[in-house]
């Protein structure tokens, strides 16, 4: 498996881990009565704790699995090789995290299917507002779309990875 | 409607030829991931014209010899 795919499963298990904590947290509160549907202040504090701590954690997340990896490769390049150096293991490591016009290409194609899921949410939210459902509603529809969006993204591109990519 | 192309190439053949040349090697070469140059073997991404060059001069070889093209349905 290669770095990218690597990168893309961390990434899709970070976002439904968020996402799965986020509805884990709301559904708990809702339940237990603390919060009703119409608190607006409850559900938009509730979603930009949820921001926040998903932006917290990719970071964290991201820095770790480099940092695995890093290491991984390290040990790996000593195994083949008992007498390579450092700046050979740096070289490994640098040449296993090159990024190249296949994978701008990637990027570029999962972004449209990210982008769409959000405005699809988007459209649903409102129409949900239509449909007489309350703002809390709404909000949810949106944060869901967004965060499976994003979701979907990096299965995009690890279904882009294995089965490969064609310009146009 | 424009009939499907398929891009075929001969980059594993050229590797063996060019004392067996790893795909690592092969990437490093053409400034790629290896990840790029096993999709591209394999038939799964065809590369820009710039990525296509640098592999043929990679071999030392014309983008003809490393490149080919089948047009779908054509007999």
């Amino acid at each position: 498996m290669s770095y990218q795919e690597k990168k893309s499963i961390v990434s899709i298990v970070t976002g439904l881990v968020i996402l799965i904590a986020y509805f884990v947290y709301t559904y708990t509160k809702y339940q237990a009565g603390v919060v009703i549907e119409g608190d607006l202040k409850f559900w938009a504090g509730a979603m930009l704790l949820f921001i926040a701590i998903g932006v917290v954690a990719t970071i964290i997340i991201q820095i770790l699995f480099h940092i695995l990896l890093s290491v991984s490769i390290a040990i790996k390049a000593k195994a083949n090789n008992k007498e390579c150096d450092d700046k050979e293991i740096e070289k490994s490591i640098e040449l296993e995290m090159v990024s190249d016009e296949m994978d701008k290409l990637i990027e570029l194609k999962s972004n449209v299917i990210g982008f769409g899921v959000a405005g699809v949410g988007f459209v649903l939210g409102l129409i949900a507002l239509v449909l007489d459902y309350s703002v809390a509603v709404m909000l949810n529809v949106m944060f869901a779309s967004f965060s499976i969006g994003s979701i979907l993204e990096g299965i995009t591109q690890l279904y882009f990875y294995r089965k490969g990519i064609n310009h146009g | 409607m424009a009939k499907k192309i398929i891009i075929t190439n001969e980059i594993r053949k050229l590797r063996f030829f060019a004392n067996e040349m790893t795909q690592q090697q092969l990437a490093e070469k053409v400034g790629a991931s290896r990840q790029t140059i096993i999709s591209i073997e394999a038939g799964k991404y065809s590369p820009s014209l710039e990525l296509a060059f640098r592999i043929a001069e990679a071999f030392n070889v014309k983008i003809s010899e490393v490149f080919d093209y089948e047009v779908k349905g054509d007999k």
